[in-house]
């Protein structure tokens, strides 16, 4: 029942979405008054089509309904009812369907929130952002429908990936989602202004909130499937420039220039082609990113079960909008006014210039690093495998100017500001913050070759940030996102130098001595939860000043038959004790990894500050 | 002054080396393995992996550093077993030169479209 539902109610939606677009596409000619309540009520009955759709997907998920291809797949009457519900997006079909909701709800709400722009914009960005709706509802209908029935009726279902079932990671899709696809109402608004001539600041203060939004549920997104990994996977990292890992950051370095450009926009009319061009990169990567996971031709640890066909289609039609926007953009570029006024070297303008720069190319660092071995593979069929070794020899020195123009840049003015207010006091605790950084490395006995003005900058970068909170030059959503981020850096780098691990083969009884701790392997304990078996194991971790007992667990799922390694974690303001264990064939041997990584909880908090600088922002009144 | 330098680097890498053969093979196998895809997994690396080849790889580096081999020699001893596809750290030969460059060649465009926008004046 369900299933017929959630089929015609996309069908319903299908052919709504072709009305829009014949409606809004001829819109240019007449401009009648009640053409806005049209629009608003087809587009209203769109997205309430699709979210019954959804909505009846998870139902069949709830109920269990395996005459459903989709929840047979994905699901087991076992799971708990969260994840149940987690499954619906948990898997291709479902999670296009997520996808396309997000979409058509946020139109609706662009459209509603959009009364003071004028008709001819608005419509014309619904036209823009229907074109996407409307491949996506063919790409779910004729490629990955989520409502095929399956007869005869199975009684159990295949059960969902374990590593998939847990919190972070039910709710990381949908807010990834919310970032993937607020950047598709920035690239149709985008188009629609460039049609319409009227990329300016008044178009910038008004679509700057979509901006920071997406930009909000992008990095929000990230951090959910970080942490993810960091306890889930068991590797006790937290990034492994996995290819379906950059995809989500590709778009972020993007959206990131584009919350700095549109100010200037907004506050000094300039760089409005760039501004657009970082709109369409921005969707573009977006939906290249989908391409890619869903294609199956990345080799990742998260890419979903896939076959071919649905790659060729998001290929096509991405090449086909990327077509469509390079056309608009080219034959209404004229439509922009050039303002040719140059910006002066020394102005807040140039500054945020230097930071697209480095962005972009941060950005061609991982583009480039991601796709590079698929070309290579096709082009001469030479497979290699480009991981951190590269992204961290390429990004990591340019990180040195990068912290340096961040720190002293956001204290300049706009159109023109004088080179003699970096002053003297700058200076010192420039020296200083070296000279730390300095007396660090030869502590710690770390052997890279830029660590010292790595860390140097680094360090100013957070003293500066700090010292800005009691400056007035700028907002105070800003300095809380650039103080997150130099917080984030220095965490990162002292995680990174001062980590350490241990990893033996132990068995029951077992003691270990590692760097004046002691590891015990006191216990192992078999528990029966409902759908899977766990085994725990019952450490001690001893040092002269503490006494922690860590249960890490491997669960035995039975539907899929999968082993999956649950670390235990304890967590403190300094650091993380990471502790997790594997079965060995040996038996009664288990592998035992223990990991010591200081400041970790603030890589988390650091990000969750960074995102709540663009929240302040977000709700600022006028600026 | 530049013979102090070159002279404070060659130290540097003097006591690298010194450091890195004195160091215990655990810590080795570990910076190693992390280079390493685990072939037969999805996307993780071999010290990542408990699967079977990842441990019989780890056995294997290990043999190797009691046989005196030095990382790169493991690397190409890998390379020339299983092709390049093993080895996280690409290479700059004639198939990848192109990897390295494209982004660097990228931030001086961008650095040169960046001075014409600004008026150095």
């Amino acid at each position: 029942m369900s299933n017929q539902v959630g089929n015609y109610s996309l069908y319903i939606a299908l052919l709504v979405s072709i009305l829009l677009i014949f409606k809004s596409y001829k819109f240019k000619s007449n401009s009648s008054k009640n053409l806005d309540s049209k629009i608003f009520s087809l587009l209203s009955i769109q997205s309430l089509m699709i979210l019954i759709s959804f909505a009846s997907l998870i139902y069949a998920f709830i109920i269990s309904d395996f005459s459903n291809e989709t929840v047979y797949n994905n699901s087991h009457t076992a799971k708990p009812l969260f994840y149940k519900i987690s499954g619906t997006w948990g898997n291709h079909e479902g999670s296009l369907i997520l996808w396309l909701l997000v979409l058509s709800i946020f139109l609706f709400i662009f459209f509603i929130k959009s009364n003071n722009q004028s008709n001819n914009y608005r419509v014309l960005t619904v036209l823009f952002q229907e074109i996407i709706i409307f491949g996506f509802l063919l790409f779910i209908l004729f490629t990955s429908n989520p409502f095929k029935n399956l007869f005869p009726i199975p009684i159990e279902g295949t059960g969902l990936n374990p590593i998939l079932q847990d919190p972070a990671l039910a709710i990381h899709p949908p807010v990834l989602y919310l970032g993937y696809v607020g950047t598709s109402i920035i690239f149709s608004s985008s188009l629609a202004a460039i049609v319409c001539g009227i990329v300016n600041n008044n178009w910038a203060k008004h679509i700057k909130k979509w901006i920071i939004i997406s930009w909000i549920f992008l990095t929000i997104g990230i951090l959910l499937g970080s942490v993810w990994a960091y306890y889930e996977l068991g590797w006790g990292g937290f990034w492994f420039w996995d290819p379906v890992e950059n995809v989500s950051l590709m778009p972020w370095f993007c959206l990131t220039a584009l919350l700095h450009t549109i100010i200037v926009l907004e506050k000094r009319n300039l760089f409005q082609s760039w501004t657009v061009i970082l709109c369409i990169t921005t969707f573009a990567l977006s939906m290249s990113g989908t391409f890619l996971v869903r294609s199956g031709i990345l080799n990742s640890v998260h890419t979903f079960a896939n076959d071919p066909s649905r790659g060729i289609f998001i290929l096509c039609f991405l090449f086909f909008l990327i077509f469509l926007s390079i056309i608009i953009f080219f034959i209404y570029q004229k439509n922009i006014s050039k303002n040719l006024n140059k910006s002066f070297l020394i102005s807040k303008e140039t500054a945020i210039l230097i930071n697209n720069w480095f962005m972009m190319f941060f950005l061609s660092v991982v583009l480039i690093g991601t796709v590079y071995p698929i070309f290579l593979e096709v082009i001469n069929g030479l497979k290699i495998s480009i991981g951190p070794p590269f992204y961290q020899k390429l990004i990591v020195p340019f990180l040195i100017p990068f912290f340096l123009f961040m720190a002293l840049a956001p204290k300049l003015k706009w159109i023109r500001d004088n080179v003699y207010r970096i002053n003297i006091q700058q200076f010192i605790q420039l020296i200083i913050s070296i000279i730390i950084s300095y007396f660090l490395i030869i502590k710690f006995g770390i052997s890279y070759v830029f660590a010292i003005p790595l860390f140097g900058l680094g360090f100013f970068l957070f003293f500066l940030t700090i010292k800005d909170f009691f400056s007035k030059d700028s907002s105070l959503s800003q300095k809380l996102s650039h103080f997150g981020f130099s917080l984030f850096i220095i965490s990162i780098l002292l995680n990174g130098v001062l980590a350490k691990e241990y990893s033996s083969n132990m068995k029951v009884g077992d003691e270990r001595e590692y760097m004046n701790k002691t590891i015990k392997f006191e216990n192992i304990k078999v528990v029966q939860e409902s759908n899977y078996k766990s085994i725990v194991g019952e450490f001690k971790i001893l040092d002269d000043r503490s006494n922690l007992s860590m249960k890490p667990e491997i669960r035995i799922y039975d539907q899929p038959r999968t082993l999956t390694s649950e670390a235990d974690i304890i967590s403190t303001i300094y650091s993380d004790n990471f502790l997790v264990f594997n079965i060995l064939k040996d038996d009664g041997y288990y592998n035992v990894r223990y990991q010591h990584k200081p400041l970790m909880i603030w890589i988390w908090l650091s990000v969750i500050l960074i995102s709540f600088g663009g929240i302040l922002s977000y709700f600022k009144r006028n600026d | 002054m530049k013979k102090f330098k070159i002279l404070i680097i060659a130290f540097v890498i003097l006591f690298n080396l010194v450091t890195n053969l004195l160091a215990d093979n655990s810590d080795q196998i570990n910076k190693i393995s992390k280079n390493l895809r685990c072939l037969i997994c999805q996307g993780q690396s071999v010290y990542d992996s408990q699967s079977d080849f990842a441990i019989s790889i780890k056995t294997l580096i290990n043999k190797k550093i009691n046989d005196g081999e030095n990382e790169n020699e493991i690397y190409e001893f890998l390379k020339s077993k299983y092709g390049g596809w093993i080895i996280y750290d690409p290479e700059i030969n004639k198939n990848t030169f192109l990897l390295w460059l494209i982004p660097l060649i990228l931030f001086v465009f961008g650095g040169l479209l960046i001075i014409r926008k600004v008026s150095i004046k």
